[in-house]
């Protein structure tokens, strides 16, 4: 899953990303409105957490044109403002959710991971496919209920695919949602992932469609 | 502090009243004196035409007395008299006397003589006499003496009619200057109505609308009105620059701390002093608010465009949290309360209520007489009657369970008692939880007006 986090404060970003980063997503930080605005409208996020008060445009700003030019990411808004009227403002604006700072970072990953859950309709925390299962919640992936060891880029391939369940995903897409903005994508490594989830989890949870890409059908 | 219109009114009143009498005075001083000379004048008159007919007829007496017989001399007492006697023992005197005499002439002397004595009736007199020498050998004495009271009745005449007239001239001054300072006076009347009437309507006040005097003061009042606004607005936006710039540090420390956490470093006296630093944070912010809002001049909310709006946002924040919105909201509502405090009052009680509801939260808000009732209930467990009072003082969290600061309840309390509304928690009659009932005071509807 891809992120963009906008937000000036390069600590705070920086911490924002570690904790993303180590739930198996990856986070292109955006230090002011402008960028954030480009980087929104120009690349697949999944989640877009903006900060309220950037420099250069501010949040509402950025939000309200990303709306306007059709990107319909779920943003989730952040505020160190006292009042509800920023707050208000944001979700009038078309933001999905929002966070007050000074926020604990467990609850803005739940914030992130419900809306995530929410673009793609799914209720649960944890999606189940036969006898494999992903808790969205600690990325903790068992076969038959036994805990199975993956690494950070096998949970964000698994990830979105069971997020996508039932859709084929192309390598392109995926390789789009799993590698941030300045990073080297390789459309080939993907096939190396997949081929690794198949060799820990079975081969039948995710199929090849030759030629356009990878699918888990159905899970529950 | 005298009012204006006493001011005005009691000076008005001063002035008239010292005109009138300095003109009193002086007017009553030169009639009098008129009245008197006219008076000496005519005796004077009466005695040169007794002197020219003692000269004319002084060797014919019978002649003498019919050119001086003017009916005035003739009747009894009247008031006007003359009397001729000369060196030779001969005496006349006008019938009018009777047998009264006028006073003995003094000695021989050249020049005429006036003054004023009591005739033996009692009367006072006013007398002129003169000595006079005919042919060169006999000496005559004319006397010509009138009644002073006939002068003294004249000039009390006079004075009547000079105190009955400055009377009505005083009435009349008085009813003018009335008139005067309410029309004078009527501009600040219409102010001070145009002030009220902004604070209810937001209308503004135009200067050009006032007197050349007055406008100063209305440009004044506008700056004033203008200022107290901008100070308020500055003073939010510096509570939110430092909030802002003090929260997102404090963000940043709490992350550093819950990595520590994770890493098995003791820091939960560090975590509970940020907790404590945040919330007080937060109620210094909101209390500057409420003072800040109690200082202000009032405005005026659209209420029905504001909280439909809280409605809107509210209703997205629900559906995430798996709950349902719905809302009431009465068209026309127009609230005396800043926009951002009746997003912050909402804003809370919304927030509250979506926490702790189960399933449903539900926005109600009409008008009720000159007050505007907003409540907003859910289905959730609601406050016990006896922690009611509690649940509106700063920090107290009745229930540790959710997350927060305890602070909701007592910013809206705060912010609802600094516009002299009132927050009300109840048991909601729908929906089974907490009913909290707002009470505002509403403004004129545009369309009363």
């Amino acid at each position: 899953m891809r992120i963009l986090l906008a937000e000036d404060e390069p600590v705070l970003a920086d911490q924002i990303r570690s904790v993303m980063k180590s739930e198996g997503r990856v986070v292109d930080v955006a230090p002011n409105g402008v960028e954030a605005q480009f980087l929104a409208e120009t690349e697949p996020y999944d989640v877009i957490i903006l900060d309220i008060g950037l420099p250069e445009r501010d949040g509402i700003t950025v939000l309200k044109n990303i709306r306007a030019e059709g990107v319909s990411t779920p943003v989730l808004i952040l505020t160190a403002r006292n009042d509800w009227s920023d707050r208000v403002d944001g979700l009038d604006a078309g933001a999905d959710d929002y966070l007050s700072k000074p926020f604990h970072m467990p609850e803005l990953s739940a914030r992130v991971r419900a809306m995530i859950r929410r673009k793609v309709g799914q209720t649960n925390t944890v999606f189940q496919k036969d006898d494999v299962s992903f808790d969205t919640r600690n990325n903790q992936v068992t076969v038959n209920g036994i805990p199975t060891n993956l690494t950070a880029q096998e949970v964000a391939v698994l990830s979105y695919l069971f997020h996508n369940s039932g859709r084929l995903v192309s390598r392109t897409e995926l390789s789009e949602h799993i590698y941030q903005f300045d990073g080297d994508r390789d459309s080939n490594t993907i096939a190396v992932f997949v081929n690794r989830l198949r060799k820990k989890l079975g081969n039948d949870l995710i199929e090849t469609v030759r030629g356009r890409g990878y699918v888990i059908k159905a899970a529950a | 502090m005298i009012s204006l219109r006493r001011r005005a009114v009691a000076g008005g009143m001063l002035w008239a009243a010292i005109t009138i009498f300095l003109g009193l005075a002086g007017l009553s001083s030169y009639t009098l004196t008129a009245t008197k000379q006219r008076f000496t004048d005519q005796v004077a008159n009466q005695h040169t035409q007794v002197v020219v007919a003692l000269g004319n007829y002084y060797e014919n007496i019978d002649a003498l007395r019919r050119t001086i017989a003017d009916p005035v001399y003739q009747r009894p007492f009247s008031g006007q008299y003359w009397q001729i006697e000369n060196d030779q023992g001969l005496l006349l005197t006008s019938p009018s006397l009777v047998e009264t005499l006028l006073p003995q002439p003094s000695a021989p002397s050249e020049g005429i003589e006036s003054r004023e004595f009591m005739g033996q009736n009692g009367e006072r007199l006013f007398g002129v006499a003169q000595w006079l020498t005919l042919d060169g050998e006999s000496s005559w004495h004319v006397q010509v003496a009138a009644n002073v009271q006939t002068l003294d009745a004249e000039i009390a005449d006079l004075r009547r009619t000079l105190l009955l007239a400055f009377a009505i001239i005083c009435s009349v001054g008085i009813i003018g200057a009335l008139v005067q300072v309410t029309v004078v006076l009527q501009p600040l009347n219409d102010l001070r109505a145009d002030v009220k009437r902004r604070w209810d309507e937001e209308a503004g006040m135009q200067p050009s609308a006032y007197p050349i005097e007055v406008a100063p003061l209305v440009t004044d009042i506008n700056t004033l009105l203008k200022r107290n606004q901008e100070i308020i607005g500055r003073s939010r936006r510096q509570a939110a620059d430092l909030a802002h710039a003090i929260k997102t540090p404090s963000a940043i420390m709490r992350n550093e701390l819950g990595a520590l956490q994770t890493r098995g470093v003791a820091v939960t006296d560090a975590m509970n002093a940020l907790d404590t630093l945040d919330a007080q944070l937060k109620r210094s912010f909101a209390r500057m608010r409420a003072d800040g809002s109690q200082n202000a001049m009032p405005v005026i909310t659209d209420g029905t465009e504001t909280l439909s709006r809280m409605a809107r946002a509210f209703t997205a924040l629900a559906r995430n949290a798996g709950r349902t919105l719905s809302s009431d909201i009465a068209p026309g509502l127009r609230v005396r309360i800043d926009k951002s405090d009746l997003e912050e009052i909402t804003g809370n009680l919304l927030d509250n209520a979506m926490k702790w509801s189960t399933s449903h939260v539900h926005l109600n808000a009409a008008r009720s007489g000159n007050k505007i009732i907003i409540k907003i209930e859910d289905d959730g467990p609601g406050i016990a009657d006896v922690d009611k009072t509690l649940a509106t003082q700063s920090g107290q969290r009745l229930d540790t369970v959710k997350p927060g600061t305890g602070l909701g309840l007592a910013i809206v309390d705060d912010l609802v008692h600094a516009y002299d509304g009132a927050l009300t928690l109840g048991q909601s009659a729908e929906h089974g939880g907490l009913c909290a009932e707002i009470t505002l005071e509403a403004a004129r509807s545009k369309a009363s007006r």
